[in-house]
Order: structure tokens, then C-alpha cells, then sequence
């Protein structure tokens, strides 16, 4: 086979582990936003050259869904969401910026060690997984850090969102995707989990005024 | 027969939502909801009957599949979801009289209770672990606006944790359910049933063991978070303490089962695949854990119902020890307590509920003398206390006996004198809150709202069950549990 489809797919990776970085050091809400929106453009890409490249065609819907759930749908509603709330447009850290991406440095070298045994267990491993694989191990990871780490609602939702693009990458690495149906569910539940989390967001603004997730701190004990 | 019973618990919940999210017709409402879980419960009851008899169900393609594990599971949540679906008439009814609610809230609340059942339904039928993961998210986002029902800041923070955290975990889930998916494919090839537990628990032998033990890592953490165990317990207490109790309620006895459900439909297949020993040690470690959190804050605490969120904390701590200790009688101990726990946590939380109407708080110091002002209630809920804590002559001091038995048996004698320790001293905090707000003087200024006397008759039938369950397990029952606890043993 042509050897451009590998190499697009590994740089398409590399691109999207840049945008998760980025993000991490981002401090603008919108600009959040926008590099969440590329950063799902570059999955649905990686998702449609396995299509053209392996002849996985079921994941076709997929591509479509990333295109226009992720990078297009969710990005609106949020980027109007955070028009209509008045915060300051600033995102507060908990965690300074270059510790963050130290932190992240460290996630990615622990996401190559626990894409290790994955990696080793096949006879013949292809590039998808030696290299997609451990970034996709990383991006979600990050994901994570960024909602334990980012004090504003809106931005642990783009964490969260994150943290699923990271897991839909391994899926493309190691199985080409899951059966489309499923795709179809899943693809479901995280449009209604952005959708209801944006409800909340709104709600929590007009009851709190503000919407630092540090003021959702009464409940103790 | 079977096209009937899936039918009855899968379709029927969604036609249901469907009717309510349409009507604003009091009545219907309530109507429509009883009727679709009365129905659910019936047909489970029936279903268990059915895999007592033939061991398995499943439907024509193979997407749907029931075995003795799935089916007792369907009975507890069926279940509790009849007993909730009938206090809650009550319940809105009155807070909707007090100006607490609009009809509005009623609607929402009726529609939303149907799509719970509804997913947590998918995620048992379910043959495909896809599926299961599907039901189980949904599940979390079908409950959220319940959780965050009264629309103060308390109940939308609690609801934003409870997703939030929920949503985090079983995404990482996911992340296990494709390992395993990619596992599976090495071996079965592209085929779409590669997805299927029951080909998975078939190909289990041969799957990569280094594959499956990271798998089992993720799925632990995902629907450990789900089912609420520590250290990601953290959104329990907010959500029970702040959802309307009927929706606490079926959460700790039906929701929590769910998660405990699929957790344990992995463990099959990654005993399977390694060997007993590493998920077993995770899983004794991870329940005392989870115990032994709960402890500090049953001493110390102020509210009622994060009283009992702990408890449950305690409870599903208790289910994955059991589990862990990986063996017949064990495993069979832990289903029970399924059971068990289940019951006595309607009876606390629903008794909560009454308490809460009665002396318009949930506070603990705010509530005392309860026998005085609400005796059946009061009688009801010390005994679930007695109950929940381990004693005699009710249900969960069998299992919990079953379950020390078998640690003894198969060498564990530290774990379980652990357990046993955890189990006493929670015993303590409960029964020292339990009577402060049960007996002494009642000192409350608000006239008490009761609610209608055919909630008592519902809570005296729970407690009933639960004498039972301690004393005489119906032979049936013990059958399913015994053929469920075969299915974990692969």
C-alpha cells in the first residue's frame, strides 16, 4: 500500500497532540473553543483517511458525526454559551501554566509506557498503532489533567470533550473504530452530555452569578 | 414468550417517556409511570422463573441476553424501581400541594424516571458491551436534571459533580471496553459480534492477558466511579443528599446494582482470561477502601441522607470485597447483599423522605422524637438501621455472615476480621444518629406534612421482604442466586 496514508494519519496525530498542548496553555474561553473545534476537524480527517487508507468504510458515519457534532455543533452552542453568561473571558488556572506543561510532558511519557504492553502484544504491529496510539493514550490524559486542573465550568467541559476525542483516536488506532452502531450511541450520549452540561452552565450562572467551579465547593462531609 | 418480556422491559419504559414528556394530566402521569414499572417488575419476576428453568434468554439476533446473573440484577432494579414509582405519587403530590414544585416539575420528573428505567435496562439486556456503555452514560445524563430537581444551588452543584465525575469515569470505561474489543478482534476477526459477552466470556481463555489486565484497570475505575466507590465517590453524598428521595432512593438500590452489574460481567471474563487472583486482590482492596472511607463521615455527621449516601458507599464496598474474595460461597454472599442492601436502602431513604416531610428538614439535629410525631415511619426506620447495620433476624446479616464464612474459609482471616471491624464500628454511628432522631422530645415548630397512609403499607412490605430474606429465603430465590453466582465462577 501507498505509504502517504500512514504518514498523513502520524502527522495528523502529532497535529492534534499540538492543539491539546495549546489548549493547556491557552487563556482565552473562545480560543478554548476554537482549538477544541480544530482539534476534532484533524480527528474527523485521521477517521476518513482510514477509510480511504484501510477500506474501513463503516466508519464513514463517524467522520460525518465528528465533523458535525464536534467541530461544528458543540463549538457553537458553547462559543454562544459563553456570549450569553458574563464572565470574564479569562481562564482562571489552579495550576500556573508552565507547570501544566510539565504535567503534560510527564502524561505523555506515561502514556507511552502504558501503550507499551498494548504495542508489544502483536506480532506485526502496523504505524497507526506504534505511533497513534501512545498520542491518543495522551490526549486523553491531558483531557483529564485539564479537568482536574481548569477552575471554569465551560472549560471542564472541553475537557471532558477532550478526553473523548483522545479515546475515539485509540479506538481508530488498535480497531479501526468500534461497529458503527455503536459509534451511533456513543456519538448520542456525548451530544446530550454537552448539551445538558451547557443547560447546567447556564443555570449555574444565573443562581451563582459566576461560573467558577471553585464556588461549587459548599457541599462537604 | 420472550419477544413479550423484552417488550415489557425495554420497550415499554420508553413508551412511557414518551406518553409523559406528551400529557400534563396529573393522573396519567402517575398512572402511566406505576403502570410501566408494575408491569417491568412482573415480567422480570416471570423472566427469573423462565432462566430457572431454561438458564438463558436471548433474543433472535443475539443482542439482547439474559442469564442468572442479569436476571436477578433486573428483579432488584424492577423492583425498586414499582416501589419508588409508588412513593413518589405520594410525594409529589404533596410537595406539589406545598407550593415546592410546579406541574411543570412533575412532567419532567415522570418522563425522566421512565428513561432511568429505560437505560438501565439497556445496560442489562444488553449482550453487547457497547451497548452496556451506551446505557450506562445515558443513564448518568437521564438522571441529572433528577438530581438537580429543586433547582437551588445546592441541588445544580450536586448535579454538576454527579455528571461531571460519572461522565469522566466511564469514559475512561470506554477506553477499557476497546481494549477488549481489540483483543477479541485478533481472535474472531472482524466479526461484528466480537462486542458480545457471550463470545468474549467463550474466547476469554485465549484473549492477551496483558491487554485484559490494563482493561480491567480502566473498567474498574469507570463503573467503580459509577457504582460509587472510594476514591471516586465523591459526587454519592451531594447527589443522594440533594435528588428527591424516591430518586435517591432507586438510585442506591437499582442504579448502583447497574454499575456493580457490569462490573462484574468483566470480572468474569478477565478471570477468566488471567486467573482469580489479580482482579481479586484489586477488588478486596478497592471494597475495604471503600469502607473503610465511609467510616469518619457515619461518625460525623449532620444530614440524613448523606448518612445514608455513605452507607451506600459502605454497602457497595462490602458487595466488591465479597467479589474479591473469589469464591462459590462468596460470590454467592455478594449477590445477596445485592439484595439486601438494595431493600434496606429503599426502607432508609424512602423513611428519610417521610422524615424530611414531617419535621421540613433533613438536617439531623433538627429531627428528634420521630416516634411521637411519626410512628410507623419512625418504627420503620430504626429497623431498617438495625437492619442495614447487620443484624438479626433481617437479610443483610446473612449475607454479611455469608460473606465472613467464606473469607474465613479460603484463608483471608485478616481482610475479614477488617471487615468485620468496619462493619461494628459504622454499626456505632448509625445507631447513635438513628436515636437521637428517633426518640427524645420532639421539638419541631412547623405542623408535620404526612403523606398518604398507603406509603407505610408500601415501607411495612419492604421491611416484610427484608424479615424474610433474613429468616426463610424463598428456595426460588436461592436458586438464582446460586445460578448467578455460577456465572461469575465462568
Amino acid at each position: 500500500m501507498d505509504q502517504t496514508v500512514p504518514y498523513l494519519i502520524d502527522l495528523l496525530a502529532a497535529a492534534i497532540l499540538v492543539t491539546t498542548f495549546l489548549i493547556v496553555s491557552s487563556r482565552s474561553l473562545i480560543f478554548y473553543v476554537r482549538l477544541f473545534s480544530l482539534q476534532s476537524i484533524m480527528l474527523g480527517a485521521v477517521a476518513l483517511l482510514v477509510v480511504i487508507g484501510y477500506g474501513e468504510t463503516h466508519i464513514l458515519v463517524s467522520v460525518v458525526l465528528t465533523l458535525l457534532v464536534k467541530a461544528v455543533g458543540i463549538p457553537i452552542v458553547l462559543s454562544r454559551l459563553i456570549d450569553r453568561i458574563k464572565v470574564p473571558k479569562e481562564i482562571d488556572f489552579s495550576v500556573n501554566t508552565t507547570i501544566s506543561l510539565l504535567v503534560c510532558g510527564f502524561l505523555v511519557i506515561l502514556a507511552n509506557s502504558v501503550a507499551e504492553p498494548i504495542i508489544s502484544s502483536r506480532p506485526v504491529s502496523t504505524a497507526m498503532v506504534t505511533k497513534v496510539l501512545p498520542i491518543s493514550i495522551s490526549v486523553m490524559l491531558i483531557g483529564l489533567f485539564i479537568m482536574t486542573s481548569r477552575r471554569k465550568a465551560v472549560t471542564q467541559i472541553i475537557g471532558l470533550l477532550t478526553m473523548e476525542n483522545g479515546v475515539f483516536l485509540s479506538g481508530l488506532s488498535i480497531t479501526s473504530g468500534m461497529p458503527m452502531i455503536v459509534e451511533l450511541g456513543i456519538f448520542f450520549d456525548i451530544l446530550v452530555a454537552a448539551l445538558i452540561l451547557g443547560v447546567f452552565v447556564f443555570r449555574i450562572n444565573r443562581t451563582f452569578e459566576t461560573v467558577d467551579s471553585d464556588t461549587l465547593r459548599r457541599l462537604r462531609h | 414468550m420472550s419477544v413479550i418480556i423484552f417488550t415489557a422491559l425495554l420497550v415499554l419504559p420508553l413508551v412511557g417517556a414518551g406518553v409523559c414528556s406528551l400529557t400534563r394530566h396529573q393522573r396519567m402521569l402517575e398512572g402511566v409511570t406505576v403502570a410501566v414499572a408494575g408491569v417491568a417488575f412482573a415480567a422480570a419476576v416471570r423472566l427469573a422463573f423462565i432462566i430457572l428453568a431454561q438458564s438463558t434468554l436471548s433474543s433472535r439476533n443475539a443482542l439482547l441476553y439474559v442469564d442468572a446473573l442479569s436476571s436477578l440484577v433486573i428483579l432488584v432494579v424492577t423492583g425498586s424501581a414499582f416501589a419508588t414509582a409508588l412513593y413518589s405519587v405520594s410525594y409529589l403530590r404533596v410537595q406539589l400541594r406545598l407550593g415546592a414544585i410546579e406541574i411543570r416539575h412533575v412532567r419532567l420528573y415522570y418522563s425522566l424516571f421512565n428513561v432511568f428505567l429505560f437505560t438501565m435496562m439497556t445496560v442489562l439486556l444488553s449482550n453487547n458491551l457497547g451497548f452496556l456503555w451506551i446505557g450506562t452514560e445515558a443513564s448518568t445524563l437521564s438522571t441529572a436534571f433528577l438530581v438537580g430537581f429543586y433547582e437551588k444551588e445546592h441541588s445544580l452543584e450536586a448535579a454538576w459533580k454527579y455528571i461531571v465525575i460519572c461522565s469522566v469515569g466511564i469514559t475512561l470505561a470506554l477506553f477499557g471496553i476497546i481494549l477488549t474489543y481489540y483483543s477479541a478482534l485478533s481472535i474472531v476477526g472482524g466479526a461484528s459480534n466480537a462486542l458480545h459477552w457471550t463470545v468474549l466470556i467463550k474466547i476469554a481463555p485465549r484473549l492477551d492477558p496483558g491487554i485484559i489486565k490494563l482493561a480491567f484497570i480502566f473498567i474498574l475505575v469507570g463503573f467503580g466511579t459509577k457504582a460509587g466507590i472510594a476514591p471516586f465517590h465523591t459526587w454519592k453524598p451531594d447527589a443522594y443528599g440533594e435528588a428527591p428521595a424516591p430518586i435517591s432512593a432507586l438510585m442506591a438500590g437499582g442504579l448502583v446494582n447497574v454499575a456493580l452489574y457490569s462490573l462484574l460481567r468483566f470480572y468474569a471474563i478477565v478471570t477468566k482470561t488471567v486467573g482469580a487472583a489479580f482482579a481479586s486482590h484489586l477488588l478486596m482492596f478497592f471494597g475495604l477502601l471503600a469502607m473503610a472511607v465511609a467510616v469518619p463521615f457515619v461518625l460525623v455527621q449532620k444530614d440524613s441522607k448523606r448518612l445514608l449516601a455513605y452507607s451506600s458507599v459502605e454497602h457497595v464496598g462490602i458487595i466488591i470485597f465479597a467479589v474479591g474474595l473469589a469464591s462459590p460461597l462468596a460470590y454467592f454472599g455478594a449477590l445477596l447483599h445485592m439484595i439486601n442492601n438494595a431493600i434496606a436502602k429503599l426502607i432508609l431513604f424512602l423513611t428519610t423522605g417521610n422524615l424530611r416531610l414531617a419535621y421540613h428538614s433533613k438536617l439531623i439535629a433538627r429531627i428528634s422524637g420521630a416516634i411521637k410525631v411519626v410512628p410507623a415511619t419512625a418504627v420503620f426506620y430504626i429497623v431498617g438501621i438495625f437492619a442495614i447495620t447487620g443484624w438479626p433476624p433481617f437479610g443483610p446479616f446473612i449475607s454479611e455472615f455469608t460473606i465472613a464464612t467464606a473469607g474465613f474459609a479460603n484463608g483471608n482471616a485478616i481482610p475479614v476480621i477488617l471487615f468485620l471491624l468496619i462493619v461494628a464500628t459504622i454499626f456505632i454511628g448509625f445507631i447513635y444518629y438513628g436515636s437521637r432522631m428517633v426518640f427524645g422530645e420532639p421539638h419541631h415548630l412547623l405542623p408535620p406534612v404526612q403523606l398518604h397512609p398507603i406509603v407505610d403499607v408500601l415501607i411495612g412490605g419492604l421491611v416484610l421482604l427484608l424479615l424474610i430474606l433474613g429468616t426463610m429465603i424463598p428456595p426460588w430465590l436461592w436458586m438464582l442466586v446460586q445460578n448467578a453466582a455460577k456465572v461469575l465462577q465462568g
